[in-house]
């Protein structure tokens, strides 16, 4: 990775590389397939919303009328859950909120993890023993515990789930970029920059940066499924109180009560949120594949 | 060797002088959050809402000697400290239990304790004869396939896989409990269970035992087979991949080849000479991975109405009790901080290729 800094390769030649290594792998290009209609789904939605036959894009629907959860059928392909929603419209609607709701949670956290940890390791001594001190400590409080104890103190919504969610997020990118930025930092071109007279903001974020990039891509691509499923079982618990909201982990929690009677209201929201975990899981292997040819034969 | 000994020691001290800092920094993060609310919510944390009047009053009072709500804040978080260290962690009120949070505590962490552990024994039992198996049948069909199932538990939320346990073992078959501990009726005359706590150790698997009574023992046990299987089976796939993954190393190495070369039967070659060099990375990432269990037992008690601290959590959390939302954080950050102060000194022992 650090190659690239060095000496400018032939750049096209290594994308083609690089696209070469990730389609020869058949679960990360069917991972990467799922993912693309999920991220379809969110931005049809998203800017587009009238294309659809939804009278409201983003919220759910209940037919209080006839509430109890009816099996699939030609008018309702995934059948309905508690109360009368029709469960593939809110499943359409609630991608795009678990999608977007996902990025806006990971890309702030990687960037303020990305911030403190090259910042930590550039100027070392005590900056580097305080900060890491400090992302040991929220690493410590499991993040669910810890999303838990900020939900109760700003108010159990959406917005404070998704700040809650940021907060503790951040810890595992601050470790990820300390570990590369400790590699790049003794590199010769580094060292050139710092004789050249280069400040230290313009060498942390133009040359180290840049380094720790690719393995902090994979791990997006990873966390986005974490996330999901974190968001999930936060609202399965009971973080959203009468939310109402076209959430997959909310709507599954809208068939529990049927679990005996209906599993389908549970079970085809949740497979929802299984396939976009697994997708992603698969694609970032893949992504980590073309990165770190070692890793190459594991799953 | 003498100087590598030295070199451990400094790692422990070092190693142990940091963790004060952490635990501190730990407790400062509750302490900010108790008080941001703007009022002072400390109060909610200790004062017992049943309380009116002149009661009131008076414990206002005392509380006011203990925590000195006038002084500066940073003031106020030592005499906050001073109260936590003494075991005074404040009150909970929720559905299932009410009273002091340290006696919450007392009561709901045996059990999150033996789900922990029969899950941590499950997944060591089921990961490692499966990373093995992946590693030596590398790319065959039945590494494929359960490389993609354990991935796809991965990938499930843990409250479907309990969800989908129930359906099958608890509502088609008939064979395994729902929820709870123990079947109510087989406790109901018991000395040593009041009020569905059980005596003296508050886990009621082994509390059976103790008291001969293997009928209850039996049906404790039957109530912990789909929790610990639920958690197991979500946290699988990171000890399975890590196993196959040092397997696979491993199995490439001068020595193994040698061994085969030499004529030791395969199997021994895997089992003795591969397998137990492949293990001690994943021995030092498996205490990791059961701490972080944790985690899970939050959902995972709740969706088995598992009367543990992760139920007690998720039922604060509903009612807004001040007092169980940051007790839980507290002592599910202090168990974590020292389990991990622990192990580190454990692994930098037992492991000499970990350097410091």
């Amino acid at each position: 990775m650090s190659k690239n800094s060095n000496v400018k390769p032939d750049r096209f030649r290594e994308l083609k590389l690089s696209l070469q290594v990730f389609f020869s792998n058949k679960s990360a290009v069917a991972g990467l397939i799922i993912f693309l209609f999920y991220l379809f789904d969110a931005l049809i939605l998203q800017f587009f919303p009238q294309i659809l036959p939804f009278k409201h894009p983003y919220q759910l629907t209940p037919n209080y009328a006839n509430p109890i959860p009816e099996p699939p059928s030609l008018k309702h392909p995934f059948g309905t859950t508690y109360p009368g929603i029709d469960l593939l419209n809110a499943i359409i609607k609630s991608i795009r909120l678990d999608f977007w709701l996902s990025l806006e949670i990971v890309i702030p956290g990687a960037i303020i993890g990305l911030v403190i940890g090259i910042i930590a390791t550039y100027f070392g001594g005590w900056i580097d023993e305080v900060l890491m001190r400090i992302t040991d400590i929220v690493f410590s409080i499991p993040y669910l515990v810890l999303a838990i104890a900020i939900g109760y103190v700003l108010g159990r919504t959406l917005q404070s789930m998704m700040i809650a969610l940021i907060l503790v997020w951040w810890p595992l990118y601050a470790r990820y970029a300390r570990s590369v930025t400790l590699e790049t930092k003794e590199l010769t071109f580094i060292e050139a920059a710092r004789a050249a007279g280069t400040s230290n903001l313009k060498i942390m974020f133009k040359h180290i940066l840049p380094n720790s990039l690719p393995p902090v891509f994979v791990q997006i691509s990873l966390d986005l499924g974490t996330i999901m499923l974190t968001i999930s079982a936060l609202a399965f618990i009971g973080f959203l109180p009468a939310a109402n909201l076209p959430e997959l982990g909310y709507l599954t929690s809208l068939g529990y009560g049927y679990i005996q009677t209906a599993p389908w209201a549970m079970i085809i929201p949740g497979l929802f949120i299984v396939l976009f975990a697994l997708a992603v899981n698969l694609m970032g292997d893949g992504f980590r594949d073309v990165i770190d040819p070692r890793r190459r034969s594991e799953l | 060797m003498g100087g590598w000994i030295i070199k451990l020691w400094q790692y422990a001290l070092r190693r142990v002088l940091l963790f004060i800092p952490t635990l501190l920094g730990l407790t400062i993060i509750v302490f900010v959050l108790i008080h941001i609310g703007g009022t002072n919510k400390l109060l909610a944390m200790y004062l017992s809402p049943r309380l009116t009047g002149a009661a009131r009053q008076q414990i206002i009072a005392e509380l006011n000697q203990k925590f000195h709500f006038n002084d500066p804040i940073y003031i106020q978080y030592f005499y906050w400290l001073a109260q936590i260290f003494q075991g005074n962690w404040g009150i909970t009120n929720t559905p299932i239990f009410s009273g002091p949070v340290t006696q919450a505590i007392e009561i709901f962490f045996p059990n999150t304790l033996i789900l922990t552990i029969f899950a941590a024994i499950l997944i060591w039992l089921i990961s490692i004869p499966l990373g093995v198996h992946t590693a030596v049948n590398r790319d065959k069909p039945s590494d494929n396939v359960i490389r993609v199932g354990s991935l796809t538990f991965y990938a499930m939320p843990w409250y479907l896989i309990g969800i989908i346990l129930i359906i099958i073992f608890a509502v088609w078959l008939k064979i395994l409990p729902i929820a709870g501990t123990v079947n109510p009726s087989m406790v109901s005359d018991l000395s040593w269970y009041h009020n569905g706590i059980s005596y003296p150790t508050h886990i009621l698997l082994i509390d059976a035992l103790i008291h001969g009574n293997f009928m209850v023992a039996g049906n404790a046990f039957l109530h912990l087979i789909m929790p610990s299987v639920t958690l197991a089976l979500g946290v699988m796939a990171a000890l399975v991949r890590l196993m196959r993954g040092t397997m696979l190393e491993t199995l490439d190495q001068d020595f193994v080849n040698f061994a085969r070369a030499k004529g030791v039967p395969e199997k021994v070659v895997i089992n003795l000479h591969a397998k137990n060099n492949a293990l001690l990375p994943v021995i030092t990432n498996f205490g990791y991975l059961v701490a972080g269990l944790l985690g899970g037992v939050v959902v995972i008690e709740d969706v088995f109405s598992y009367p543990g601290i992760g139920m007690w959590l998720t039922d604060a959390m509903i009612n807004n009790d001040m007092g169980g939302i940051m007790g839980g954080t507290l002592l599910f950050g202090i168990i974590l901080v020292v389990t991990s102060l622990a192990l580190d000194l454990i692994y930098a022992k037992i492991d000499p290729r970990i350097r410091y």
